[in-house]
């Protein structure tokens, strides 16, 4: 196993590639009471058509395929659901559906090696009847509906319609009740045996554990599987630089209008370190623009415009990417006008380096912050190793951002003819 | 272990120890007794105290002063258990070793947080007053937002009126209306004096030290008797209280509310804990298995336990035509489980279910500061250990024998306008 180390805070990560392809890391964690494990594989909502390596022709498969599949590898093949196994041995088991990732996953405080064998073994088991596929159109439909009436989901989807004119991540993750409708065991089986190939998966384990003997239950769990030799191909849309619109506003019974408002990263096409540098970049530019100690949040919670409950954030992706902010507020259009005013202004007038030098501490503890809970730092290393970033590597790259990197990321991120706004509003 | 100290009659440290985090988290908590006079001053208080103390005199001095602090966390708000009704102040910060330039952070963090609860402004700024009033009066119309939370809390309404606990969380609005910011001042006045008041720190921290700096703080405050609020049990037998609300909504809520006749002081009270597992609080549970998995009618199907006033409500999203048929399933699950039909792996998964959470809760000083604080409010001083050993000593018939007391009180059922 090779073995990565934090500079800062001196924790250290088992990696191995395994000759079936899945890549393995180990965390250890001392004195932490719960074990945590992550099975994921690289294959989210956005990835409904794509060429099988060794095939020639495109599979198009229909929205909501890779969350339903998710929900059908709970099945067993004698019937009984895996909750069952994990409840035997006292483990706490979920799974979630992303754009990007589906993840399989569980916590526990005792029987952690039995868990985990049970872990491995239903995600390498996929058990499709007709029956049993055609079961979960209830249970998914009413997790569609529950969506239906949600107001910050509504808000989320219409904001990400604005920004993308094709890209699929504009689509519900669980699909509609009409493109379900068309799924069945063979389309799941299609998709589980292209992207549940253990090339295309990532086993993330952490809590007070011996790395070897991690190392010695998952390799003896491995089925057997054949590596791709080649790489999935993923087909997506070309995506153009403009936005699709600037404006929605939908209808929903809340008792204050809701807003999400953001500028579409056209920077994007690139993962590894350079991504990395520029989440960080971001991550401090949001900060100082938006910050509870900023100028601009001052004077619009100070005007009534916005409450606690705004918040801002940039998400980052390979081939897509946005910067959003959220929250209440009496006048979503004010806010709107408001927000991109500013920015307008900052570009004549420039950044503060005082603010600058003051977020790169907040960064600082919330990296530090970041390494408490083992089952959110998990989710953040895996999220980014399909980003072909190591989340290890977070210390030295934001050593490297001088503030002259952020000026030349302000001007090119923040740029309102690509910036929209979506609102749910009582009327 | 968590180690407790008395700053004098009213205020308490307690000290938990969890240096394996890279993290200390802080807290100060003003026991207040839950009553419509107080409820909606105690609702606005920690978000005006939040906006400037002597220290720092307005939200930008404060957010840059915990930036510097490496992004301190801080955080004000109201809480409802039982009939405590508690203003809450909670603080995080990197633990002093990871500073980079060996800066004492717990001990400032701690000597900020003494301040925007004891050297408050000598009088509360006009604007903040006004816009924290208009985010009060929001936050109380926002509930409907989640349908969900919404079905919950109304359902709540309906099962606890004419006692003390149908006081809501967040005040009322006409209450909020009417309030004037010098008003507030002097309740601020008698709430820091004559509050019983619990502070707790849990990471990394030099206990004897910061309770020398406390006391140095609060010495020439005088403070009046304090004693902390008392909660009772709802005990009554009615006529079944079945409520329709109708809303623009695509998915029906059905919230159903029990009354158990058990408290927390109960000697059978873990035994209801496992028996509200068994029933719907886990993917181990019966509403789980039967609700969602079996007959496909919910997502979500489970029950919480509310041990401050006795009641047990269950939640599930329905479609609206299902009401019938997904009431009728959660009741026949309780009698199921009256009869005694629970298997040997349903009672143990509960079980492990349970014990799970407690001993996940050793890895997160928030959850390890919210046990410990419940123990204070009452007034019983558990460990996890004990609890996890309750839990483990319930046998079987002791869950059937507590689910005879569960009866059905109220009915909620959120539809839709129709077409």
């Amino acid at each position: 196993m090779k073995v990565i180390k934090d500079s800062l805070t001196g924790e250290k990560i088992y990696f191995k590639k395994h000759e079936s392809g899945l890549s393995i890391y180990i965390m250890p964690r001392k004195g932490y009471t719960s074990n945590y494990a992550i099975f994921g594989t690289k294959y989210g909502s956005v990835d409904s058509e794509f060429i099988v390596p060794g095939e020639d022709s495109v599979t198009k498969v229909p929205d909501g395929i890779a969350h339903y599949l998710e929900h059908k590898m709970f099945d067993q093949p004698d019937g009984s659901n895996v909750f069952d196994k994990f409840s035997k041995f006292g483990g706490e088991a979920n799974a979630f559906t992303s754009f990007n990732m589906t993840a399989y996953l569980f916590s526990s405080t005792s029987n952690f090696y039995e868990n985990l064998e049970v872990l491995m073994d239903y995600v390498q088991s996929p058990y499709f009847t007709k029956e049993s596929v055609e079961k979960e159109q209830g249970i998914i439909g009413q997790e569609i509906r529950m969506y239906d009436d949600n107001a910050p989901w509504r808000l989320f989807f219409n904001f990400l319609g604005l920004l993308y004119n094709n890209n699929p991540v504009k689509l519900d993750i669980a699909g509609t009740v009409e493109s379900i409708s068309k799924i069945d065991h063979e389309l799941l089986y299609k998709c589980y045996n292209t992207f549940y190939n253990l090339s295309n998966m990532t086993i993330f384990i952490t809590g007070d554990l011996d790395e070897n003997k991690v190392l010695e239950v998952v390799e003896k769990n491995i089925k057997s599987n054949v590596p791709f030799s080649g790489e999935i191909k993923r087909i997506y849309p070309e995506e153009p630089k403009n936005v699709a619109g600037k404006y929605k506003k939908q209808t929903i019974s809340v008792a204050n209008p809701m807003f999400m408002m953001g500028w579409k990263d056209n920077d994007v096409g690139y993962s590894g370190e350079k991504l990395l540098k520029k989440i960080i970049e971001m991550e401090i530019l949001v900060e100082m623009i938006f910050g509870k100690g900023s100028k601009l949040y001052t004077n619009l919670y100070k005007s009534g415009l916005i409450n606690q409950t705004f918040s801002c954030e940039y998400s980052p992706q390979k081939d897509y990417g946005y910067t959003a902010c959220e929250g209440e507020s009496i006048d979503p259009e004010k806010v709107y006008e408001e927000i991109t005013k500013h920015i307008d202004n900052l570009r004549g007038e420039g950044l503060l380096e005082e603010d600058f030098n003051r977020i790169k501490n907040v960064v600082w503890g919330d990296y530090i912050r970041s390494f408490n809970d083992i089952e959110s730092y998990a989710h953040t290393y895996l999220t980014l190793s399909f980003l072909d970033i190591n989340y290890l590597d977070y210390f030295r790259v934001y050593q490297s951002i001088t503030f002259d990197d952020i000026k030349s990321r302000f001007t090119q991120q923040f740029n309102n003819d690509v910036s929209v706004l979506s609102v749910v509003s009582p009327q | 272990m968590i180690n407790t100290v008395k700053i004098n009659d009213n205020i308490s440290l307690s000290y938990i120890p969890m240096e394996k985090l890279k993290t200390t988290t802080i807290g100060m908590y003003i026991h207040r007794p839950l009553k419509r006079e107080e409820a909606s001053k105690n609702a606005i208080l920690p978000h005006i105290l939040k906006n400037g103390c002597k220290k720092c005199k307005n939200a930008t001095e404060i957010a840059q002063y915990l930036d510097n602090l490496y992004g301190a966390k801080f955080s004000a708000g109201i809480s409802k258990k039982g009939e405590d009704h508690m203003i809450c102040f909670d603080f995080e910060t990197i633990s002093d070793k990871y500073a980079a330039n060996g800066e004492n952070l717990v001990s400032e963090v701690v000597d900020f947080m003494l301040a925007v609860v004891f050297d408050t402004l000598d009088e509360f700024d006009e604007t903040t007053f006004e816009v924290e009033r208009v985010n009060s009066i929001n936050k109380i119309k926002s509930i409907i937002n989640d349908k969900r939370i919404y079905a919950n809390y109304r359902c709540q309404e309906e099962m606890c009126r004419g006692d003390a606990f149908e006081v809501p969380r967040l005040g009322y609005v006409e209450d909020m209306e009417k309030l004037t910011k010098e008003e507030l001042h002097s309740y601020y006045e008698e709430v820091v004096r004559g509050s019983m008041i619990d502070i707790f720190i849990c990471g990394d921290a030099d206990v004897e030290a910061l309770a020398c700096q406390i006391k140095e703080k609060v010495r020439g405050i005088e403070f009046t008797d304090a004693k902390m609020p008392l909660s009772n049990i709802i005990k009554r037998n009615r006529e079944v209280n079945k409520v329709t609300e109708k809303l623009n909504v695509t998915q029906g809520k059905l919230c159903i509310g029990f009354l158990t006749d058990t408290g927390f002081s109960d000697s059978d009270y873990f035994s209801m804990v496992v028996a509200n597992s068994v029933f719907g609080d886990g993917a181990q549970s019966k509403l789980f298995n039967n609700v969602r998995e079996k007959l496909s009618l919910a997502y979500y199907a489970g029950s919480m336990l509310d041990s401050y006033k006795g009641f047990l409500m269950v939640n599930a999203g329905i479609e609206f035509e299902n009401f019938t048929k997904a009431y009728d399933e959660i009741l026949v699950q309780l009698d199921e489980m009256k009869k005694g039909n629970i298997t040997d792996e349903e009672f143990e998964a509960s079980k492990g279910f349970l014990i799970n959470s407690y001993t996940a809760s050793y890895d997160d000083q928030s959850a390890l500061i919210s046990f410990h604080l419940g123990g204070r409010i009452r007034g019983i001083n558990h460990s996890i250990e004990d609890c996890i050993n309750s839990i483990k000593n319930v046998k079987k018939e002791d869950v059937v024998k507590v689910m005879q007391k569960v009866h059905l009180d109220t009915v909620y059922f959120l539809e839709g306008l129709g077409e």
